[in-house]
C-alpha cells in the first residue's frame, strides 16, 4: 500500500547547507543549531557569510546615537549590548565611535575597508568559536568563502580548529568527496572574489582533476549553474538599477556556464549553490542534483537544504528547510 | 543593498535630530528579496474583507435578530480582531512564513494539529472562492439595473431579469472565476496592486455614499424612495406593511450582543496579510501596519455610514424593510423594487442624481468580490504551498513558475474545484452542508490565539531578542502569552455565541457536522499517510520539514 522502499541503501552521510547569511548572527545560531535539528553528521555554510554595512554608534554625553531601521535613535550607553544584538541579528555591524572619527572615516576609504575587514574577521573568530561551543563533537562545520566575503577571512576560519575551510581543495566527507570553490564570474558590482568564467572553468577542472577516479564527489561551489532555475535574477542596467519590460522587472539567468559545463562534465552526486539569493530550488542537471536554498538572512530566517547521501555516495534524498 | 532597516529599536530608545547625522557606510555586495510592502499588504487584508459586502451582514443582522443596532456590534468586531492582530504579529515574528495557522500549529503545537488547519483552511477558502463568485453572480442584476439607470438604457436595466435562474447564475459564477485566474497569472506584487486599486474603488464607493448621505436630508430620501418605487409614501408604507407583519422595532443590548458574530465574520480577512508572510518586505512591521490600517480604515468608513444611515434613512424604516421583504416579499415587492440586501448601496443608488456614482454603486460589490477572490486565491494557494513545501502534499505543487514567480500549479488546482463548488453552490442546496462555515472561520481564529498563547511555552526560543535581560524577558513572554490567551477567550466567545444561536448561524445537523469533521480530519489522514509514505521511501522525515530551528 506504501509503496515500495527506495532500495536496501543505508544514509551514510547527512549534510545540511546553508548560505549567504551576510553577517545575520541570527542565522548563523540557527545553522549551527540545525546540526541537532535535522540531526545532520555535517554543517556547511556555503560562503557570502560577510556582512554589508557598518553602522557607527556615536557616543554623545553617556548615550548612544545610531541609524537603526532608517531612523535615527538614541539610547543610553547601559543599553549597547541590546543595541549591538538588535543590529547584529540583521547582519550589520555596530561600531562605537566619536563624532571626529566618524567624519574622518567617511573621507577615508581605506581605512573604512579596513574597519570592514576588521569586523569581518572579528566576526568569523566569534562564529568560529561559538561553533566550537556549541556543535557536538561529532559534527563536522565547513564554511567555505563567497564572492562577498574578504580574502583574509579565510585564514581566520581555517585557522580554528573546530571549523574546517576547504576553500579551493578537495575534502574528504567520507562516502563522497567535496570540492569547494567561492569564486564567481564577473559580476556588476566588482565584488572580491570575481573572474572570468575561462578562469572559473579551468580551477573546477584543476581540482575536480584531483578525485580518485570511481570516487562520487559532490561539488560546493558558490556559483548555480547558469539556466537551471537556481540562477535568476533581475536584469540590471549600467546604474545597477533593475531594468523593467512589460511593466515588470527583467529577470534573467546569471549564473555560471563554467559551472554548468563543469557538473555535465563530471556529473557529481549533489551540487551545492548559493549566491542568488531569490532563487530557491532544486533542479537535475543529467544525474546530478543542484541545490540553491536561497537566502532571507535580513528576515532572520535561514534557508537550507538538507541531503542525505547513501553509503556508497549516491544521493538518498534532500528537502528544502525554512526555519 | 543594505539590509539596515531590518534592525529592530530596542525599548527607550528615542528619535533624535543630532548635530551630526549617524550614516551607514555599505560595503557593495549582491543580493535582494522580499517583495510586499504596506501598500500591498494593506491591499489583501482589506480585499480579503470587501469592504462593501458590509452591507449584506448589515441587512442579515437586522433580519435575524429583532431590535438590531449595529454599533456595538462593530466596535467590538474590532476590538477582538485588534487583540487578535497583535497575538498574531507575535506568531508572525516567531514564523515569518507563508501558511498561516498551519504553519503556527504545525511549528508550535504538533505537525498534526497543524495538518488540521492547513487543508481545512484549503478546502474551505476554495468554497468560499465560489460563493463569493456566486454572490457577484447574483448581483449582476442588481448590477445591469444600475448601469440601465446610468446609461438610460432600459434593456440593460431589463437584461438583469434574464440573468436569474440557476444556470445562467452557475455561468456567470465560472465567469468571476476565470476573471480571478487570469488576473492571478501575474505576479503576486502586481495581484496586489490590482487588489489595491480594486480597494479604492470600494472605498470611493463608500466615500462617495457618505457624501451622499451627508448633504441629503431624510426628506430627500423618502422623496427619491418614492419616485424610484414609482408610489407615493413608499417610506411609510414600507415601515406600516412591517409593522402590519409583526415586525418588532427599537434596539436592545442582547441582539447587539447576539450579532456580535455577524460583524466578526464582517471583518474576517482583514490581517490575512499574515498568510503571505514569506513575501512580507519587513513582515513583522508591515503587517502590523497593513493591518492597524485596515481596521481603523474599516471602523470609520463602517461606523460612519452606520451613523449616516441611521440618521438619513433611519432605524425604523431599515429594519421595517430587512424584515419586510423576508416574512413578505409579496406586499414589499408591491411598495418597491429595491433591493433590500444592497442596502445602502441601494439607498445611493437611488438619491444619486448622476451616472458615475450610479456605475460606481452598481459596480461596487461584483468588483468587491473580484478582488476577495483574487486575495483569497492568493491566500489559498500559499496555504497549499506551504504544505506542499512541506512535503504534505505533492511537490509539485510547491513549484513556483519561473515567468510569474507564483505557484501557478497551486492556483490551478484551486480554481478546478472553486469552479466545481460554483455549479454546485449554483445548482444543488448545500445549505446544510455548509451551514458550519462561520464556525469553522471562528475555530481558525482560535488556533491562531492558541498557537500565540503556547508559543512562550514551547517555543520561546522563536522570539526571545538577543541581550534582553532575564526579568524583561519574562515579561515579554508574559505579554505574548496574555495577548494570546485574550484572542483564545474572545474567539471562543465568538465560537459560543455562533453555536448558541446556531439557528442563524448555522444549524447544527448530522451533514454539517459530518462535513466540518471530514473538513478538520482529512488534515491529519492525510498526514499520517505522507509520513508513513516518506518513511518506506525516502530518508528523511516528514516532520523534519515541519521543525523550526531555534536561534539559541
Amino acid at each position: 500500500m506504501w509503496g515500495k522502499a527506495k532500495g536496501s541503501k543505508k544514509r551514510g552521510l547527512r549534510i545540511y547547507f546553508a548560505t549567504d547569511l551576510h553577517g545575520s548572527e541570527v542565522c548563523f545560531r540557527k545553522f549551527l543549531a540545525a546540526a541537532r535539528v535535522y540531526e545532520a553528521d555535517v554543517i556547511i555554510l556555503g560562503g557570502d557569510f560577510a556582512g554589508k554595512a557598518i553602522v557607527p554608534v556615536l557616543t554623545e554625553n553617556g548615550s548612544l546615537r545610531a541609524q537603526v531601521g532608517g531612523e535615527e535613535v538614541t539610547v543610553p550607553e547601559s543599553e549597547w549590548e541590546r543595541l549591538a544584538a538588535d543590529l547584529g541579528k540583521a547582519g550589520l555591524y555596530p561600531v562605537r565611535m566619536e563624532a571626529a572619527e566618524l567624519a574622518a572615516l567617511a573621507g577615508d576609504q581605506a581605512q573604512l575597508d579596513r574597519l570592514f575587514h576588521g569586523q569581518i574577521n572579528a566576526q568569523m573568530q566569534r562564529w568560529c568559536d561559538l561553533a566550537a561551543e556549541r556543535l557536538d563533537p561529532s559534527v563536522r562545520c565547513i564554511i567555505t568563502p563567497g564572492n562577498d566575503d574578504p580574502v583574509d577571512a579565510d585564514p581566520v576560519i581555517a585557522a580554528h580548529p573546530r571549523v574546517e575551510c576547504p576553500e579551493l581543495e578537495l575534502c574528504d566527507l567520507g562516502p563522497v568527496t567535496m570540492a569547494s570553490l567561492g569564486v564567481v564570474p564577473t559580476t556588476p558590482w566588482n565584488t572580491e572574489r570575481e573572474c572570468s568564467e575561462d578562469e572559473l572553468g579551468k580551477q573546477i577542472d584543476e581540482m575536480l582533476a584531483q578525485v580518485p577516479s570511481g570516487q562520487p564527489c559532490i561539488l560546493n561551489l558558490h556559483c548555480p549553474p547558469y539556466a537551471s532555475g537556481l540562477d535568476d535574477a533581475p536584469e540590471l542596467d549600467e546604474t545597477l538599477k533593475p531594468v523593467i519590460r512589460g511593466g515588470r522587472p527583467s529577470i534573467i539567468p546569471v549564473g555560471s556556464h563554467a559551472v554548468r559545463e563543469a557538473i555535465k562534465r563530471y556529473q557529481p552526486v549533489v551540487g551545492l549553490h548559493g549566491h542568488i539569493h531569490e532563487s530557491r530550488g532544486a533542479q537535475k542537471i543529467g544525474r546530478t542534483l543542484c541545490v540553491n536554498p536561497g537566502s532571507d538572512y535580513s528576515s532572520g530566517v535561514l534557508r537550507g537544504a538538507v541531503i542525505d547521501l547513501a553509503q556508497d555516495g549516491s544521493c538518498l534524498d534532500f528537502l528544502l528547510t525554512t526555519g | 543593498m543594505t539590509s539596515s532597516s531590518e534592525a529592530s529599536v530596542p525599548a527607550g530608545a528615542a528619535k533624535t535630530g543630532g548635530a551630526q547625522s549617524t550614516r551607514l557606510f555599505v560595503r557593495q555586495t549582491s543580493g535582494l528579496v522580499r517583495e510586499l510592502g504596506i501598500p500591498a499588504a494593506t491591499g489583501i487584508s482589506l480585499a480579503s474583507v470587501a469592504v462593501v459586502n458590509t452591507f449584506i451582514n448589515f441587512n442579515a443582522g437586522l433580519t435575524d435578530f429583532t431590535k438590531s443596532d449595529m454599533y456595538l456590534p462593530l466596535i467590538a468586531g474590532a476590538i477582538i480582531w485588534l487583540v487578535a492582530m497583535f497575538a498574531y504579529r507575535y506568531l508572525l515574528r516567531a514564523v515569518p512564513r507563508a501558511g498561516g495557522e498551519y504553519v503556527y500549529l504545525s511549528r508550535i503545537v504538533s505537525p498534526a494539529a497543524g495538518s488540521v488547519a492547513g487543508l481545512g483552511i484549503a478546502v474551505v477558502f476554495t468554497y468560499v472562492l465560489s460563493t463569493n463568485a456566486h454572490f457577484a453572480a447574483q448581483f449582476t442584476p442588481f448590477m445591469l439595473t444600475g448601469l440601465g439607470l446610468a446609461f438610460h438604457s432600459t434593456a440593460v436595466a431589463n437584461a438583469g431579469n434574464h440573468l436569474t435562474s440557476n444556470i445562467a447564475i452557475a455561468w456567470l459564477s465560472v465567469a468571476v472565476m476565470l476573471i480571478v485566474a487570469a488576473l492571478s497569472l501575474f505576479k503576486v506584487k502586481i495581484v496586489a496592486r490590482i487588489i489595491f486599486w480594486l480597494i479604492v474603488l470600494q472605498v470611493l464607493a463608500f466615500v462617495v455614499l457618505i457624501g451622499m448621505l451627508a448633504f441629503n436630508s431624510h426628506a430627500d430620501f423618502t422623496s427619491a424612495l418614492a419616485t424610484y418605487s414609482n408610489h407615493p409614501g413608499a417610506f411609510q408604507d414600507i415601515i406600516a406593511a412591517a409593522k402590519s407583519n409583526g415586525v418588532i422595532f427599537g434596539t436592545s443590548i442582547a441582539s447587539a450582543v447576539a450579532i456580535i458574530p455577524f460583524m466578526v465574520l464582517n471583518y474576517n480577512g482583514v490581517l490575512y496579510s499574515y498568510y503571505v508572510g514569506g513575501e512580507l518586505r519587513r513582515p513583522g512591521r508591515t503587517y502590523l501596519y497593513a493591518s492597524a490600517i485596515s481596521i481603523g480604515v474599516l471602523v470609520v468608513l463602517w461606523v460612519g455610514v452606520w451613523a449616516l444611515l441611521r440618521a438619513r434613512v433611519g432605524l425604523t424604516f431599515m429594519q421595517a424593510q430587512a424584515n419586510l421583504s423576508v416574512v413578505n416579499p409579496t406586499a414589499y415587492g408591491k411598495i418597491t423594487s429595491l433591493n433590500s440586501v444592497a442596502g445602502g448601496l441601494g439607498y445611493g443608488m437611488i438619491l444619486s442624481g448622476d451616472p458615475i456614482t450610479k456605475i460606481l454603486f452598481a459596480t461596487a460589490v461584483p468588483l468587491a468580490e473580484i478582488a476577495v477572490n483574487l486575495a483569497f486565491l492568493t491566500v489559498t494557494t500559499r496555504v497549499l504551498f506551504a504544505q506542499a513545501f512541506d512535503r504534505l502534499l505533492p511537490v509539485g505543487v510547491a513549484k513556483i513558475s519561473d515567468r510569474n514567480h507564483a505557484p501557478n500549479i497551486a492556483i490551478t488546482i484551486v480554481l478546478i474545484i472553486g469552479i466545481g463548488f460554483c455549479f454546485l453552490t449554483s445548482l444543488v442546496n448545500l445549505g446544510s452542508i455548509v451551514a458550519l462555515q462561520s464556525l469553522f472561520f471562528a475555530l481558525i481564529l482560535l488556533a491562531g490565539g492558541i498557537s500565540a498563547t503556547v508559543l512562550p511555552l514551547r517555543r520561546a526560543d522563536l522570539i526571545q531578542t538577543p541581550g534582553m535581560p532575564e526579568d524583561a524577558r519574562r515579561r515579554w513572554l508574559r505579554q505574548v502569552t496574555l495577548v494570546g490567551g485574550a484572542t483564545t477567550v474572545l474567539a471562543l466567545f465568538t465560537v459560543y455565541e455562533l453555536a448558541a444561536h446556531s439557528s442563524v448561524y448555522g444549524k447544527f445537523s448530522w451533514e454539517s457536522i459530518l462535513t466540518l469533521v471530514i473538513v478538520l480530519g482529512a488534515g491529519p489522514v492525510i498526514y499520517l499517510i505522507a509520513r508513513q509514505v516518506r518513511r518506506q521511501r525516502n530518508s528523511l522525515d516528514l516532520t523534519m520539514a515541519m521543525r523550526e530551528l531555534p536561534p539559541e
